[in-house]
């Protein structure tokens, strides 16, 4: 456990943790941080420090998760934390671990079949996460924006259930567990060892990060929106 | 795909609670703990099955009928090490120790009873050969029932032993496997 506070400086936060780099990039918080206190960025940044403390502290502690506190933030901060993760995951985590694949595979030798196959099962993962960043735009953050103003609209209705009493059953979740798993249990044929935890590492970060977002969108987006659809439905009526 | 230990602590003095899970947290990955303060508050959340159960002399003397036919999975922490204990065979954690030492207690007890694992044949059979080619050609558990002329039930068991043996559970995963070990042509992914 490592609880960060409003006082702490953020430089030695961040060497301490090198994985939290990504998360202060999506708030806007960039490196070059010298000794200003976690307060003191978010005040420069215009953010909420609260927030984004729980943000950092839930990511660093897989333990932490406190859902009432979470739920206590405007819904669009949460909205707005998703989106810009999913662009992360959109500008540079995919591409990086495509990159790291690519070179895998081009520098293994010749004929390894595996190697090629795991590529395009990459890609159907991709292809999934994609599909889910797209539906998330497109539907189901604007159905959010419209019930906050108090809107119940049908025509951007939820789109496909969430799994929200199994969130370990998340498909995307699965396949990153899948990908892993492949290439740790079953891997054949002669390949560059060090290219692979490259690309190993790449996808372990990402599935990482990927638990972090879901947990936020089935424990506590999702029940947002149920109790704000409820709501909705009571003035209507 | 790992297999956490569960562990429930039996443990009325919070801070020993505490201290306890967190070196298991830091050292005995991965682990699911679950806290109580006494016995009842365990059977009152209605789990069961922990692979692990760590309580006090005390609530262990209490609920006697509920730690004995659990003995092999019962840890008692006591505060002293020296201590003589007449003649019973309980593990046991004791708390006067240095980290190391604790951590080495700890580890033992945990090498002595060994995870359940899958043990066995890690090939799969024929019949699960047959399922897995069909659910990597994306046909779903009823056809794949009645392709070959078995239950549903049997079917999902198949499945659930595939998945238990390979340590993979997506379709595209299974398709994967199959293509690889030439249970599939490459075409058909």
């Amino acid at each position: 456990m490592a609880i960060v506070y409003a006082t702490m400086r953020l430089s030695e936060v961040v060497e301490e943790h090198p994985s939290l780099i990504p998360v202060i990039n999506r708030f806007g918080i960039r490196l070059g941080l010298g000794d200003k206190s976690v307060r003191t960025l978010c005040e420069e940044h215009a953010l909420d420090t609260d927030f984004l403390l729980t943000i950092l502290n839930t990511y660093l502690n897989e333990e932490y998760f406190p859902e009432k506190k979470l739920q206590t933030f405007h819904i669009s901060l949460l909205i707005d934390y998703l989106t810009k993760t999913n662009q992360d995951y959109l500008r540079y985590q995919l591409p990086n671990i495509e990159r790291h694949l690519g070179y895998f595979i081009q520098q293994s030798p010749q004929g390894n079949q595996s190697l090629a196959l795991l590529g395009r099962f990459f890609a159907s993962f991709k292809a999934k996460l994609i599909a889910r960043i797209q539906e998330d735009e497109e539907r189901r953050f604007p159905y959010c924006h419209q019930l906050m103003k108090g809107h119940l609209s049908s025509e951007l209705a939820k789109g496909p259930q969430q799994p929200t009493d199994h969130p370990t059953d998340d498909p995307i979740e699965a396949l990153l567990e899948d990908l892993k798993s492949i290439m740790v249990k079953h891997l054949t044929g002669a390949f560059d060892d060090n290219l692979c935890y490259a690309v190993l590492f790449a996808i372990c970060s990402l599935e990482k990060d990927i638990k972090q977002h879901n947990r936020i969108r089935y424990r506590i987006l999702l029940p947002m929106i149920t109790s704000m659809e409820q709501s909705c439905a009571e003035t209507r009526r | 795909m790992r297999r956490n230990k569960k562990i429930a602590l039996i443990l009325k003095d919070t801070l020993r609670s505490c201290g306890l899970q967190s070196l298991l947290v830091d050292y005995f990955q991965p682990v699911e703990i679950s806290p109580f303060p006494t016995l009842e508050a365990l059977q009152a959340n209605g789990m069961e099955n922990f692979d692990y159960y760590f309580t006090e002399a005390e609530p262990f003397a209490e609920g006697a009928d509920y730690f004995l036919p659990r003995r092999n999975k019962t840890i008692v922490v006591v505060s002293h090490s020296e201590a003589t204990h007449s003649g019973n065979t309980l593990q046991r954690l004791a708390t006067d120790l240095t980290p190391e030492q604790l951590i080495e207690q700890l580890r033992e007890i945990f090498e002595a009873t060994p995870q359940p694992e899958f043990e066995g044949n890690k090939e799969l059979s024929t019949r699960e050969i047959d399922v897995l080619q069909l659910v990597a050609k994306g046909i779903t558990n009823k056809e794949i029932a009645d392709k070959l002329n078995i239950s549903l039930n049997t079917v999902l068991t198949h499945r659930k032993n595939i998945t238990t043996k390979l340590g993979i559970k997506t379709v595209s995963g299974l398709t994967f496997y199959a293509i690889m070990n030439g249970f599939l042509s490459g075409d058909e992914f």
